[in-house]
């Protein structure tokens, strides 16, 4: 959002009732910044802004400081914000949706963000996850000063190896992968039309 | 009773010892567990960040389709499976507008679902189906004197709250280990999050989260911990070396599925044991109760 000197801020509604419209989005405009889901978050001390913030955020229309920010990436899916949240906001699977609208909007910095399409691409072409090729895929979109970072962590590694933990194969493909990949093209269609309604 | 299994991958290369443990210790209660047909990854709660909610439920909810016609519930074993089955299953059962948007979807793969089915946990199936009682009764080597950490995890019990358990302080996993003649230490962080699945692009998140479940861990003065969940099993088994690395801790407090843990107390095979999967070595800790390498 362009700011020019001695103007008003203005608000980005624009932002805002993209973010509404997205499967969860709705919710966020019953957030009634209490602060629970910060108090609650194990991932808060990390992130940039809590959740109540980036809700705050969203209502305000500041679109690169939303999706620029770490906070749904922080965010490990544990629940317990979603469990305590007074006002019944499915607060993880809100940041679910922020994550693909990152995503989708060219806002993948984040190292997780390659790890949630190297995941997608594991499942999209064996109906199974194998943590070996979502492992090898993020390397693939991160580049060799991640793979770098790795070796410091070599001993978990050969830990892993030598009591059986990681599989070098992957696991047979689902035999029903052409049907899997119809139903989800499907479901992706679906869901396209229904954000437009 | 019959129940339809969905396994998950993980039990298929990093939780394998979850899964070999899982079929024994159904098979000694007359737990019969048929796995899913040709079941597929649940997406856990990663691919909802890249395709939205609806498309991950579309995809969770071919299992229950493929185990509809069988009529049994379908029982899970790994905890972030479990969020998607159960969470899925429930839209199903409470959202029509979903429920024919879902149907659509999978009838391009010739499927339907109707939401008839109930999802469930392996450990609330073990507590409610077989029950403490006879979990007692299959006890040969009762496990007096050892002190376990029940370490629940997140989405056991908040996928949905209060579905058998409290999600904020969880007790039916520890009454589970007091059946098995063990006690249940005093573990303010066993719902606590483990890092979950940033072990790979975010490791110091997992780091941090497992110090502090040991530090609560070890603090009650347990010889062990135990867990539902293989995400959990594994942050906490293969980092705590790492941890003790980073943080000058010295931590040695090995980390078992609970079904592991039931194997050892029902003098089960050493293949439903599983403990050679175990990073931090066991053997100690279980010395007194017929164990060894």
């Amino acid at each position: 959002m362009e700011q020019k000197n001695n103007q008003p801020v203005k608000y980005d509604l624009n932002f805002a009732r993209e973010i509404y419209s997205l499967e969860n989005g709705s919710y966020i405009k019953q957030c009634m910044q209490c602060g629970m889901c910060a108090i609650s978050c194990a991932t808060r001390e990390i992130m940039d802004y809590s959740p109540r913030r980036l809700f705050n955020l969203i209502k305000l229309g500041k679109k690169d400081e939303v999706l620029e920010a770490n906070t749904m990436w922080q965010c490990t899916s544990c629940c317990t914000c979603k469990a305590r949240c007074p006002r019944g906001i499915p607060i993880i699977d809100v940041m679910h949706d922020l994550k693909k609208y990152a995503i989708q909007n060219g806002y993948s910095d984040d190292p997780r963000a390659a790890f949630y399409k190297a995941f997608w691409a594991e499942v999209a072409s064996r109906g199974k996850v194998f943590e070996g090729g979502v492992t090898a895929r993020y390397y693939l979109i991160r580049g060799l000063d991640e793979l770098k970072k790795a070796f410091a962590m070599k001993d978990v590694g050969l830990n892993m190896l030598r009591h059986k933990r990681m599989p070098l194969l992957p696991p047979k493909k689902v035999k029903g992968l052409g049907n899997l990949k119809k139903i989800i093209r499907k479901a992706q269609e679906l869901e396209r039309k229904e954000a437009g309604r | 009773m019959k129940y339809s299994f969905y396994p998950g991958c993980s039990m298929e290369a990093t939780a394998q010892a979850n899964l070999k443990s899982i079929e024994a210790v159904a098979g000694a209660l007359d737990l019969h567990l048929e796995e899913i047909p040709d079941w597929n990854c649940c997406g856990a709660t990663v691919a909802s960040g890249v395709v939205g909610d609806f498309t991950q439920q579309v995809m969770t909810a071919r299992n229950l389709a493929i185990a509809e016609p069988k009529g049994y519930d379908v029982v899970v074993g790994c905890s972030s499976c479990y969020l998607s089955l159960a969470v899925t299953n429930k839209r199903f059962k409470e959202d029509e507008h979903f429920k024919a948007l879902a149907n659509e979807a999978l009838a391009a793969g010739g499927l339907k679902y109707d939401g008839s089915l109930r999802v469930r946990q392996f450990l609330e199936v073990v507590i409610n189906d077989a029950g403490f009682d006879r979990v007692k009764e299959k006890v040969k080597r009762p496990l007096t004197g050892l002190k376990v950490a029940g370490y629940v995890g997140c989405q056991t019990v908040r996928a949905i709250p209060y579905e058998f358990d409290d999600p904020e302080y969880p007790v039916q996993m520890d009454k589970l280990m007091e059946a098995l003649g063990a006690t249940a230490v005093d573990f303010p962080m066993k719902a606590r999050c483990c890092g979950s699945s940033n072990a790979i692009a975010a490791t110091d998140i997992v780091v941090d989260s497992a110090l502090k479940i040991f530090q609560s861990a070890a603090g009650g003065g347990a010889q062990v911990i135990v867990t539902p969940c293989p995400m959990c099993q594994l942050n906490l088994d293969a980092y705590q070396q790492r941890v003790n690395q980073l943080h000058g801790t010295n931590f040695n407090i090995p980390v078992l599925f609970f079904t592991q843990l039931m194997a050892v107390a029902f003098d089960l095979p050493e293949d439903a044991r599983a403990l050679n999967y175990c990073i931090v070595s066991p053997y100690e800790a279980l010395a007194a109760y017929g164990v060894g390498k």
